[in-house]
């Protein structure tokens, strides 16, 4: 018990640090570059009051948009592709390792392909964020349906289940661990491909604002949006390991 | 357990892929503005190839210094918190929000900072780097075997040893593992900021393509780099199992 309070004592103090590190770095520094932790406030403030940024409100939308596109589809081309490599085990054998070959590729040499293809609008960034989340979701099908034992799977058989009774009444329970894990990367994926999306290009959304406010060097906006963005990222993720507990108390 | 028929699929496929399109761009059922067909590419490819090997060569150079770094302080730093039990408590949390937090939100800043050029994308590739490998050799750390530490200890050794003789060789596997995950996010930072605010490299030559509406070039460089980093990996791979045979 006192070690914990020594642990989260210590944590503040760090935290606490850290800030005072950052505002008195910040007022040293040149301010155009680098503003202190109470020069973002004010900007958060005015942010939020939709006075530096009216427009606030449409590109959080339209960038939460473009996740749930993103996920939507890598969660529905991840899931069909995972289980067809799965489930038949030639194409798997064959398909498999081309797979993991273009997942060892920096995923962001695509993207201006996809903006020549796609354009500047919305289609890239979903484009993107859909080919960031998908290998997550594929792989972690394929590793799930390894996790499966088959002597479970001949015992439902034998007790005259069905092909379909047995994939949902005993393998899809047997991989949910390992198949909710990799929905959860796979947003957390998605999510960072639409915001890099964004910023290397944008005419709309977070990333615009983000780069607007970059190169203008308003600088106590930038942090401000930055601040912003990140609640937006924070957010998916706690939705998702909320989701995350919830599949796993399920299947225990 | 080999599959002869394997192989052949996977050739067979790739095949197929690259005829159907050539055949879909000759019939010009897209657009070739936006997807040429394989042929040109491979054409463009021959147009390009000096400087985009020369945007390589630099992007490749920025990524192996950040990747040097990347591994060096990843180990030390994972090594050092790792093994004293209430730093490690205390930093967890910080290390794991810095590692999942998208860094490209302070590209803008690195950028604003250290200009245009080599220093923001050694940086933030280092960035990239480092916390993979970070989170992983202090994971390791934590789970080596009290008992190789304490008998180390009651065999007198000092903590110099202990650090080199017990606990590095023990966390060589997650070490390996880490390299192996470290690569691709180092070129995958070094691209990005090339993208973002390039004035030379691979990640430069790809966006200054994709401006120019230059698809079959475009196409022909983004092989380039796939083909490279692709072989990168492969070879670590390859390096990897090597390693694990001659510890056993």
């Amino acid at each position: 018990m006192r070690r914990g309070a020594t642990v989260m004592l210590a944590r503040a103090a760090l935290l606490l640090g850290l800030l005072a590190a950052w505002e008195a770095g910040g007022r040293a520094a040149n301010p155009l570059l680098t503003v202190p932790p109470s020069a973002v406030l004010p900007a958060l403030w005015d942010l939020v009051r939709l006075r530096s940024y009216p427009d606030l409100a449409a590109s959080l939308l339209l960038t939460l948009r473009e996740i749930a596109a993103a996920y939507g589809l890598a969660v529905l081309a991840g899931l069909g592709c995972g289980f067809t490599l799965a489930f038949n085990r030639l194409v798997g054998r064959a398909y498999g390792p081309i797979l993991a070959a273009l997942y060892a590729v920096p995923a962001v040499v695509w993207y201006p392909s996809l903006m020549l293809f796609f354009g500047l609008d919305a289609a890239s960034k979903i484009a993107f964020g859909f080919l960031l989340g998908f290998f997550p979701v594929t792989l972690a099908v394929l590793a799930g349906i390894r996790q499966v034992n088959p002597q479970l799977v001949i015992v439902a058989r034998s007790y005259g289940a069905g092909p379909l009774t047995v994939f949902a009444r005993v393998m899809v329970p047997a991989m949910l661990f390992t198949l909710v894990g990799g929905l959860r990367t796979g947003l957390a994926l998605s999510v960072i491909g639409v915001i890099v999306g964004e910023i290397l290009g944008s005419k709309a959304g977070m990333g615009a604002l983000i780069n607007h406010a970059y190169g203008l060097l308003r600088t106590a906006d930038y942090v401000a949006l930055v601040l912003v963005t990140l609640v937006l990222v924070v957010g998916s993720d706690v939705v998702a390991s909320l989701a995350e507990r919830r599949a796993r108390r399920w299947t225990e | 357990m080999r599959d002869p028929r394997v192989p052949a699929i996977q050739a067979v496929s790739v095949l197929a892929v690259l005829a159907a399109w050539e055949t879909a761009a000759r019939l010009a059922w897209m657009d070739p503005l936006f997807v040429p067909a394989p042929s040109a590419v491979a054409r463009a490819l021959g147009r390009i190839g000096g400087a985009a090997l020369a945007g390589l060569g630099d992007t490749l150079a920025k990524t192996a210094a950040a990747y040097v770094l990347s591994v060096v302080l990843g180990v030390t730093a994972g090594l050092a918190i790792g093994s004293v039990r209430l730093l490690r408590e205390v930093l967890n949390p910080f290390v794991i929000a810095a590692y999942g937090i998208p860094k490209i939100l302070v590209l803008p800043w690195i950028v604003l900072v250290l200009g245009f050029g080599t220093a923001p994308a050694v940086f933030y590739g280092t960035l990239h780097g480092l916390f993979p490998v970070m989170v992983l050799v202090m994971g390791a750390v934590r789970d080596v075997d009290r008992t190789l530490v304490t008998v180390a200890r009651a065999y007198g050794a000092t903590t110099w040893q202990l650090y080199w003789k017990v606990l590095l060789p023990a966390i060589v596997p997650s070490v390996v593992a880490g390299m192996r995950l470290g690569i691709v996010f180092c070129l995958l930072g070094v691209l990005v900021v090339e993208m973002f605010a390039g004035v030379r490299g691979m990640g430069y030559v790809l966006s200054a393509l994709a401006n120019g509406f230059q698809a079959p070039e475009l196409f022909a460089a983004t092989a380039l780099v796939s083909a490279a980093s692709i072989a990168i990996v492969l070879a670590l791979d390859h390096l990897s199992d090597k390693l694990s045979h001659w510890r056993g």
